[in-house]
């Protein structure tokens, strides 16, 4: 059905091309050859934003010493305590824990991977693997580590007994797109044992195959089995399924340069495998993408939680420890990377969903802030994501530092 | 031209002290650059007289940085520069960076003179480009977007063809994007245009 609709929109564009050429042919001929495309994440961008000064934030790839990480300037609800962790991991995303203990950390324009393992109370990161494009994605299942960067797929089995293996390669075996544009990777395994990830759409808004992109899709371990779970999920970058239920929530980052306040950015229950969440025609609250009018909002699945426009939640996992009072657990807390193209900037925290009983509803609270500075529009850290340690403390790693805190309650 | 361009330095406010580490950030930038022998290409004072080595002086202190990052991890193919990166820590190539910028941008000394068709067709092209939004308009740059005015006309005329034809990126690829689908003659028409900036 899905193919048919491109198809068809793909004739219609070839015919009212056709239709469009003589009108140009009788136009005087270009001084100079046509204009250079923009890049991807200012595709879209309208007429009267096209001097706007804003653009994505440069990264730091370089470390962050310790007496410069605002770990003292993060504000969390009476009773929690944020220290830190662990540092010197430039561009620190996205978290994995091994068995063993180690933590795998994804990274994205440094290409590297680390691991940091706490011995004796201190922690000093490695680094594990480099040299990769994006490496964004780390999961580990029965002992190996799975790294997905936007060209390549590596499994380093036994990592914790083998801590300088060389990966298998399984890049063939996935065949994933190679476009660069929102192609970093979040990675987790299911409770199916199936490997899932998104991918995510090569643009800041354009027409593109639905079952190619803005997808969230599950595979094997070994790359076979490619089944799409979830469309019109135009960039998520993280997952996680709610505990005692199996039912997957992914946090997605809206379209950019159509307001400062639309579309919002959101958290999806994908109750149904392969149902299509709206994007590019329908975003955030019920916003109709003006350029992207073919289907209504009424025929998508709303949103379980809005999460602000712009504010980049990425890293989003159920609290299922108990270390937390008890009003806390079972909430979903989501890394919330911060705002570029917004005018005010916002984000730059940790919030929390939490859910009503069938799940259909969640309710957005504040829980780590203080690295975001309203009076000036600057901001001290960006929380990319989150991991739950069996003790029942937190994890929030901050990209803008290659930091990663640990978040504590004691009463 | 040249006094005119370190004026601003003689009427600095006095330091403070986030100024003062600067300052020996700047300093053991200096010794490291000394150590690792840069100004053999890229001009004692950073200013490039060699053909297709890129000046250095006034440069974007961050820029700076990110790319001695991306050589050393081996993510720019530039086998020279990753060789001069070996081994040097991040608060070395921070210091690097912040060297670099401490220096007084100056035009290259063999720099051709200006073509009058070419510049104006090259600033045409920058503008519809909006090469000034990330570069701002007098093209010095900020943060991670490198300063280009005055560049080195064979150094910008060989990165722009690197970028649109995938041979290079930068953290991000949003210049191979930018240039997408120009051709040489523009290219080398933007590359004027930027060097006589």
């Amino acid at each position: 059905m899905t193919s048919q609709l491109v198809l068809r929109s793909a004739l219609a564009g070839a015919l009212s091309l056709a239709f469009a050429l003589p009108s140009l042919a009788q136009q005087p001929a270009p001084a100079s050859p046509p204009a250079a495309s923009p890049p991807a994440w200012a595709q879209g961008r309208s007429a009267d934003q096209a001097n706007s000064p804003l653009a994505p934030h440069a990264p730091r790839l370089t470390a962050t010493p310790v007496d410069r990480i605002p770990v003292g300037a993060i504000r969390l609800p009476q009773g929690f305590r944020a220290e830190l962790w662990a540092s010197g991991m430039p561009g620190a995303r996205m978290m994995a824990r091994g068995e063993d203990g180690t933590v795998y950390v994804g990274t994205r324009a440094i290409g590297r991977v680390y691991a940091v393992k706490d011995e004796g109370g201190t922690r000093t990161p490695r680094v594990l693997a480099q040299r990769l494009d994006n490496p964004n994605g780390v999961a580990v299942r029965d002992g190996s580590l799975y790294v997905i960067a936007i060209n390549r797929v590596l499994r380093y089995d036994n990592i914790a007994q083998n801590p300088n293996a060389e990966p298998v390669e399984l890049t063939q075996a996935f065949n994933l797109p190679t476009e660069t544009h929102h192609g970093w990777k979040f990675v987790a395994f299911g409770p199916d044992g199936k490997l899932y990830m998104n991918i995510g759409v090569p643009c800041n808004v354009c027409t593109f195959d639905e079952n190619r992109h803005a997808l969230i899709v599950r595979f094997n371990p070994d790359g076979s089995g490619r089944e799409v779970m979830g469309q019109g999920v135009r960039n998520s970058v993280g997952f996680d399924w709610r505990p005692g239920t199996n039912v997957l929530y992914a946090s997605n980052n809206a379209r950019d340069w159509a307001g400062n306040d639309t579309p919002e950015d959101t958290l999806h229950r994908l109750a149904r495998a392969g149902e299509h969440h709206g994007f590019p025609y329908c975003s955030g609250a019920a916003w109709q993408d003006p350029g992207h009018t073919g289907r209504k909002c009424s025929e998508f699945p709303a949103p379980v939680a809005l999460l602000g426009p712009h504010t980049a939640p990425l890293g989003m996992r159920f609290y299922n420890g108990t270390m937390f009072p008890e009003a806390y657990r079972g909430r979903a807390f989501v890394a919330r990377h911060g705002s570029w193209n917004r005018d005010a900037k916002t984000g730059f925290d940790v919030v929390t969903v939490a859910l009503n009983e069938d799940g259909s509803q969640g309710t957005v609270e504040p829980f780590l802030t203080g690295l975001l500075d309203s009076g000036d529009n600057s901001f001290k850290g960006r929380p990319t994501d989150v991991l739950v340690m069996p003790d029942g403390s937190m994890l929030v790693s901050d990209e803008q530092n290659g930091a990663i805190y640990r978040i504590t309650y004691q009463r | 031209m040249g006094l005119a361009l370190m004026a601003p330095a003689f009427f600095a406010p006095a330091f403070v002290g986030p100024a003062m580490a600067q300052d020996a950030a700047v300093e053991r930038g200096a010794a490291v650059a000394a150590e690792r022998n840069c100004g053999a290409c890229h001009g004692e004072r950073g200013v490039s007289a060699t053909p297709s080595i890129p000046s250095l002086a006034g440069q974007q202190g961050e820029f700076v940085t990110l790319q001695l990052v991306m050589f050393r991890e081996g993510l720019r193919d530039v086998p020279p520069m990753m060789t001069a990166t070996e081994g040097l820590t991040d608060t070395q190539l921070e210091d690097l960076g912040a060297y670099f910028a401490s220096l007084p941008h100056g035009v290259p000394p063999d720099r051709a003179r200006r073509n009058v068709g070419a510049f104006n067709n090259g600033a045409a092209l920058a503008n519809r480009l909006r090469c000034g939004v990330c570069h701002l308009p007098n093209l010095t740059g900020q943060a991670q977007v490198p300063r280009i005015a005055g560049q080195r006309e064979d150094f910008l005329a060989a990165t722009l063809k690197a970028y649109r034809d995938s041979q290079r990126h930068g953290t991000d690829t949003q210049m191979n994007a930018a240039v997408h689908g120009l051709t040489d003659a523009q290219i080398d028409a933007i590359a004027h245009y930027v060097a006589q900036r």
